[in-house]
């Protein structure tokens, strides 16, 4: 193992996340302005309003996607030989998918929302053409087949390093007699699992999409629509789920510098990980619940393990961070806040979650702002701290002292605005409002416009974040 | 039933949020926090079991359940960019109601509000196939029928009303 990353990969992570921290500037913003819209403080023509949607939720789920990866292989570089050319190829084809998709949407006027369910991207009702349609598949494409180069890469090298794939996922630790020294760092475990389940994930997405993309241009190509919903949410649970879980290597690798203990693979964190690898796979009918057609096995699987995916979660994962934590005399600055942030808030926002996961609660909960109140946690306090914590560890070199008062400032805006901006979708949708709507009913203004308000400081905050990181990358190409 | 989920949920997640508060706390003091109060492998078989005694009260009666019989009235809804069409103007207070849903074109989202803008279940409309969903209407009144899921530039504007009248 190296001591520290080789510059060369360090310098693409870099670059990578000050282009990520700038995309999710304009991404919140795209949120703020549909929050507003909604709480009638100013009118968006609802086709302009689902665009913005569309940008926005393939942006945010790209863009985590991004730094879930950067992360990983800023790490587990450190450990395997990666080729540097596979990442420029992966960031290349990713920009490449980001172009297409912003031309469909605000060029061809595309705005079938970044789920593109079947048939919607084929009919639009005279608001797109077939061409934006096809243009944004073909983005996702392109990122899709850099992502699969990316883990191609780190795959085969893990496997050969580690000597195969359940030896690269501690499996001697968790099911045979094997000691935890023996055992392969958190890191690779953890990249190990996500390159499995997320390339699975990838490549079944990338069939729907071509599938998707034939019915567009031969009309006659049908496809069978369940079929296609089950892998469009197999795809996209995967893949977001696949960003946090890259992104959880910036806890176990950056939190030890601040305390001085390591963190080891366990046992029960390998069988955490193992059953991670099968929940995230198996979950996903938890996103059809009021399909009645499909199979009531599907529905009870859907269910159960929603259930008990927030064990590994919150057992392993917050539990020994909770554990690893006290009494640690652990430095704090903002790197380290976010981080532990990043933990606490995707652990809080697995409640709502596995809730709607129930079939019955679905039923009254599934489509109203009750589920962007969820995974904006995820996201917000979850994900995107973790990402936003990376960027300021990345740059703490070059900064004079370790918490100063604007570090505080960004955290305090972050964390209230998200708290009360996710809060306020939770209230909404306990209040029946539906999700993805351009329009508002006037009785729900009033929490729109309070939420716009808690979504302004999130936008604050990270405009302090990536501000911080801009400043701290010049300064260290400086000295 | 909206409330509860809702109070429930802040319940657990103020729960866990004081699980870190007391650790991030106990960070620098070397103090006790929650995590010390449990043994982790409690808190694994109390997950299971509560999941389990969950799982099994929540699904004892299947949610998508329909009933048949002479009684059961039946209404077809059919959604199409943007308006729902529905075959029956009044179904009855107190008797099963069975929505078959169809879409004629994309995939739509049938919500069902009551008078007091509560929604009161959902199902989805898919091409090729026909969800049901069977409630059972406690009170007379106007109901709306709005979309649930996103289906295209007029997707707010599909609404439509039926009434809920007493036999």
């Amino acid at each position: 193992m190296l001591m520290s990353t080789p510059r060369n990969h360090a310098n693409a992570v870099k670059l990578t996340m000050l282009l990520a921290g700038v995309v999710l500037i304009l991404m919140m913003a795209f949120g703020l302005v549909m929050r507003a819209a909604q709480g009638g403080l100013f009118e968006l023509d609802p086709a302009f309003f689902y665009r913005l949607m569309t940008a926005h939720g393939a942006g945010m789920v790209g863009v985590a996607a991004l730094t879930g990866a950067a992360v990983l292989w800023y790490f587990v570089s450190r450990y395997v030989d990666l080729i540097e050319g596979v990442y420029w190829a992966f960031l290349g084809l990713f920009l490449l998918g980001v172009v297409l998709i912003l031309g469909s949407i605000f060029v061809g006027g595309y705005g079938g929302a970044w789920t593109f369910l079947f048939p919607l991207p084929a009919i639009s009702g005279g608001a797109w053409e077939a061409s934006a349609a096809v243009a944004f598949i073909l983005g996702y494409i392109s990122i899709g087949v850099g992502f699969l180069l990316f883990y191609l890469e780190v795959g085969r090298k893990i496997v050969a390093a580690y000597g195969g794939i359940g030896r690269a996922l501690a499996w001697p630790l968790a099911f045979g007699g094997a000691q935890p020294d023996d055992a392969p760092p958190p890191t690779i475990v953890a990249a190990m699992a996500t390159t499995v389940f997320n390339t699975i994930g990838i490549v079944v997405g990338a069939t729907v999409l071509v599938s998707s993309l034939v019915n567009l241009l031969v009309p006659g190509f049908a496809v069978d629509a369940l079929l296609a919903k089950n892998m469009i949410y197999f795809f996209g649970h995967v893949f977001i789920n696949a960003s946090i879980y890259m992104a959880v290597i910036a806890v176990y690798e950056i939190v030890p510098e601040y305390t001085g203990k390591p963190w080891k693979t366990t046992r029960p964190f390998a069988l955490a990980w193992t059953a991670i690898l099968l929940f995230v796979m198996a979950v996903y009918p938890h996103h059809l619940l009021q399909d009645t057609v499909m199979p009531a096995w599907a529905l009870v699987m859907g269910q159960i393990v929603s259930y008990l995916s927030g064990i590994p979660l919150l057992v392993v994962t917050a539990f020994a961070l909770c554990v690893y934590l006290r009494g640690s005399n652990i430095r704090w600055d903002l790197a380290s806040a976010l981080l532990v942030l990043g933990v606490a808030g995707w652990s809080v926002g697995s409640a709502p979650a596995i809730i709607d996961g129930m079939i019955s609660v679905n039923k009254l909960m599934h489509n109203t702002q009750w589920v962007p109140g969820h995974f904006h946690i995820y996201l917000i306090l979850g994900e995107v701290a973790m990402a936003f914590g990376f960027m300021a560890w990345l740059v703490k070199d070059a900064r004079a002292s370790e918490f100063t008062g604007i570090d505080r400032l960004g955290l305090g805006i972050y964390l209230l605005g998200g708290t009360g901006f996710t809060l306020m979708f939770l209230i909404s949708g306990a209040l029946s409002v539906p999700r993805r709507w351009a329009v508002h009913a006037e009785e729900w203004f009033l929490q729109d416009r309070i939420a716009t308000g808690f979504g302004a400081l999130v936008v604050l905050g990270a405009l302090i974040f990536v501000a911080l990181y801009a400043k701290g990358l010049s300064a260290r190409r400086e000295s | 039933m909206q409330l509860t989920v809702l109070v429930v949920s802040l319940m657990f997640m103020i729960i866990i949020a004081l699980f870190f508060i007391s650790a991030i706390r106990a960070s620098q003091t070397g103090g006790s926090d929650l995590t010390a109060k449990i043994d982790r492998s409690h808190l694994f078989w109390g997950m299971l079991a509560f999941g389990f005694a969950v799982t099994l009260v929540s699904l004892w009666e299947w949610p998508h359940r329909i009933t048949s019989g002479q009684n059961v009235v039946t209404v077809n809804a059919t959604g199409a960019q943007w308006s729902w069409g529905i075959d029956k103007e009044e179904v009855p207070v107190g008797q099963p109601v069975v929505f078959n849903v169809h879409t004629q074109d994309v995939t739509h989202g049938l919500g069902v509000v009551d008078p007091n803008g509560r929604l009161l279940f959902q199902a989805q409309g898919m091409p090729g196939y026909v969800n049901k969903v069977e409630h059972i209407f406690k009170q007379a009144g106007e109901y709306r029928v709005i979309c649930m899921e996103f289906c295209g530039v007029g997707h707010h504007d599909m609404i439509t009303e039926f009434k809920v009248v007493a036999n």
